[in-house]
């Protein structure tokens, strides 16, 4: 693999902090204006299994917990604007960290394909803290417009989610 | 009159918070429901060859339900016979012999010891290996592709304890000839809530749809259900049923034959599969259940933790761990004659509405959480809770078995399913549990 040049890493680097901003913020406005309209949003939790296991191939592998297309996310969305969730209000803390940032060129010009690890933290109710770490592969593309997520595939790293919702996005 | 008697009032839909939060009650319901009760442990289509296994719980007993050489299933403690070390780690895989990580015993897939590390140095060959096998659960027994178990060889056949709950099962698991499977994996999540709410809220709560879930049902509502509107300003209780009154199971039913798929943003494709199977459907179960309940929003509650909802397709098991604290396992199951790109929508819709981050799912933590929490305190806990709606609506109706009461909101069922929980919690023994399918076996069982 063949790393990208310091401009662009600086560049996607900016872009995913930007985003990770606004998804503490619940801009989902603007979250999806970073986004490709064929965006591919992805998310699974492991299964703990044998590494020799032989049923791994005829055993189902993915336990999905996102697999959304821009449809399906602007749903998401919608539901929190109806002003009915009633999980975040008052408006919960939430920060989202990014680390481990590298960057890849691909086959195709201004494509990269963009690794980084998410540390998400959230501060509800009196002394409720939950702490989610997921690694994260994206592919980016540059628009007229500026660089776009167009496919992002995460995988949490419990294999029992640790939180009473996921209200908010990887 | 017991101390625990004190706790539920059935005739009057009264709880004790402490339910919620007592660790001896907690306790209690281990030993008397839970180690009592037959256990959902697994769907055949997840151990379908020699050696494939699956891990889960009987409550908190961890245990390993395997696929034997000749067929059958055996479910056992996942715990070694030595010094009680976890046997397998994997949530699920296949294995000729099961080895113990800590001194390397060896168990084959029919629990039998086979295998002990310096047998002969060590033990002079004396150990009677013919008494170290895997302990075995008492029962276990196949329902139409749904693999139950129990702890206890003095619980009725399985049969018996589903009683005139399987005419109502059978309307998803005996609607299609091939039956059905469950697809992907489970999605696992721990909430810090007593295991009994999601139980109640599922069992009958068709109140809190309408509000809890405002945000949600607004969003992908495609086809009514049950005439529940958003902000709770309207539901139709002709269209829709509560039924309990099944030794502790129950049902909460639409009765509209498509509503099922009303939570799907476009349910056009879902619809054309009840189009296209419905005759069948009906050939098999009979024109009542084929117009009315397959394909309708459903919500099957198999006591003590079992929930599946054909049309949103999902299928859920509720672990307990703790007075405060619960693993919820959620599966898609579909119809095996399903398409591919059906079963493929019913994961994606599963996982979006039901699953961890589940448009649904994510508006119920919060609610049964506080109400755990507000059983707690030294004041509170002393309070009751209330499933007081729709006393005195109980009927018998010639085409379905059951107590029936109409409508989706209604509060007849959770009422019920603390009757069950209270008659097993004082029961010596399963000759004390009464057994009802009725509304005439319901009354003359009562308080008994
Ligand atoms: S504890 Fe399993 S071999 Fe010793
Ligand atoms: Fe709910």
């Amino acid at each position: 693999m063949v790393q990208a040049a310091d401009d662009v890493y600086l560049a996607l680097q900016r872009e995913l902090f930007h985003e990770a901003r606004l998804l503490s913020a619940a801009d989902y406005d603007g979250w999806v204006s970073m986004l490709a309209d064929n965006i591919k949003y992805s998310m699974d939790m492991p299964q703990r299994r044998f590494i020799e296991d032989k049923s791994n191939d005829r055993a189902p592998k993915k336990t999905p917990i996102f697999d959304d297309d821009m449809a399906a996310l602007k749903m998401r969305i919608e539901r929190f604007k109806t002003g009915f969730v009633w999980a975040e209000n008052p408006i919960n803390s939430i920060r989202h960290i990014i680390s481990n940032v590298e960057v890849f060129e691909t086959k195709t010009d201004n494509e990269f394909t963009v690794y980084s690890i998410m540390e998400v933290h959230r501060s509800r109710l009196d002394a409720e803290r939950k702490r989610l770490t997921a690694g994260r592969k994206d592919l980016w593309q540059v628009s007229e417009t500026g660089y776009k997520l167009v496919k992002r595939t995460a995988t949490l790293d419990d294999g029992v989610v640790l939180d009473s919702n996921m209200n908010f996005f990887f | 009159m017991s101390k625990l008697d004190d706790l539920i009032d059935f005739k009057t839909g009264r709880q004790k918070r402490v339910i919620y939060s007592d660790p001896d009650i907690y306790e209690q319901e281990l030993e008397k429901i839970f180690a009592r009760s037959w256990l959902f442990v697994a769907h055949v289509c997840q151990i379908k060859e020699p050696g494939d296994f699956i891990r889960t719980f009987m409550g908190e007993d961890e245990v390993l339900v395997v696929r034997q050489k000749d067929g059958g299933v055996k479910a056992f403690l996942n715990s070694c016979t030595h010094r009680g070390n976890r046997l397998c780690k994997a949530d699920h895989g296949n294995k000729k012999t099961f080895v113990c990580n800590y001194h390397g015993w060896g168990f084959g897939t029919d629990g039998a010891l086979n295998g002990v590390p310096l047998e002969k140095e060590a033990y002079y060959n004396k150990l009677d290996k013919g008494k170290f096998g895997l302990i075995e659960v008492a029962q276990i027994k196949n329902y139409k592709g749904l693999i139950f178990a129990t702890f206890d060889e003095e619980a009725p056949s399985l049969e018996e304890y589903l009683g005139e709950m399987k005419w109502y099962l059978d309307s998803w698991l005996d609607a299609m000839p091939e039956g059905t499977e469950l697809i992907g994996t489970a999605m696992k999540v721990e909430l810090p809530v007593n295991w009994k709410l999601p139980v109640e809220n599922v069992s009958g709560d068709g109140y809190h749809l309408g509000w809890a879930h405002a945000g949600a049902m607004t969003v992908t509502s495609s086809l009514t259900v049950g005439g529940l509107e958003v902000g709770n300003t309207g539901t139709d209780n002709d269209g829709a049923v509560s039924v309990a009154g099944l030794n502790g199971h129950t049902v909460l039913a639409a009765l509209d034959g498509q509503s099922g798929y009303g939570f799907y943003p476009d349910p056009t494709i879902p619809l054309q599969y009840l189009k296209d199977n419905r005759e069948t459907v009906i050939g098999r179960l009979g024109k009542y259940r084929g117009e009315h309940l397959w394909g309708s929003q459903i919500n099957l509650t198999i006591f003590p933790n079992l929930q599946m909802l054909p049309g949103l397709n999902w299928f859920r098991i509720y672990h307990p761990k703790g007075p405060g604290k619960f693993e919820m396992w959620t599966w898609a199951m579909v119809d095996k004659e399903m398409s591919d790109e059906l079963k493929q929508m019913i994961l994606d819709n599963v996982s979006r509405t039901f699953g961890p981050a589940g448009l649904f799912d994510n508006d119920d933590g919060d609610n049964l959480q506080a109400i755990t929490e507000q059983s707690r305190g030294w004041r509170t806990r002393q309070m009751d809770v209330y499933t007081n709606m729709a006393i005195g609506g109980e009927q018998t109706r010639d085409e379905m078995p059951g107590v029936v009461s109409d409508g989706l909101v209604c509060e007849q069922n959770q009422r019920y399913v603390y009757r069950r929980w209270l008659e097993m919690m004082n029961a010596d023994s399963w000759a004390d549990i009464p057994n009802y399918n009725s509304l005439e076996e319901a009354r003359a069982t009562e308080g008994k």
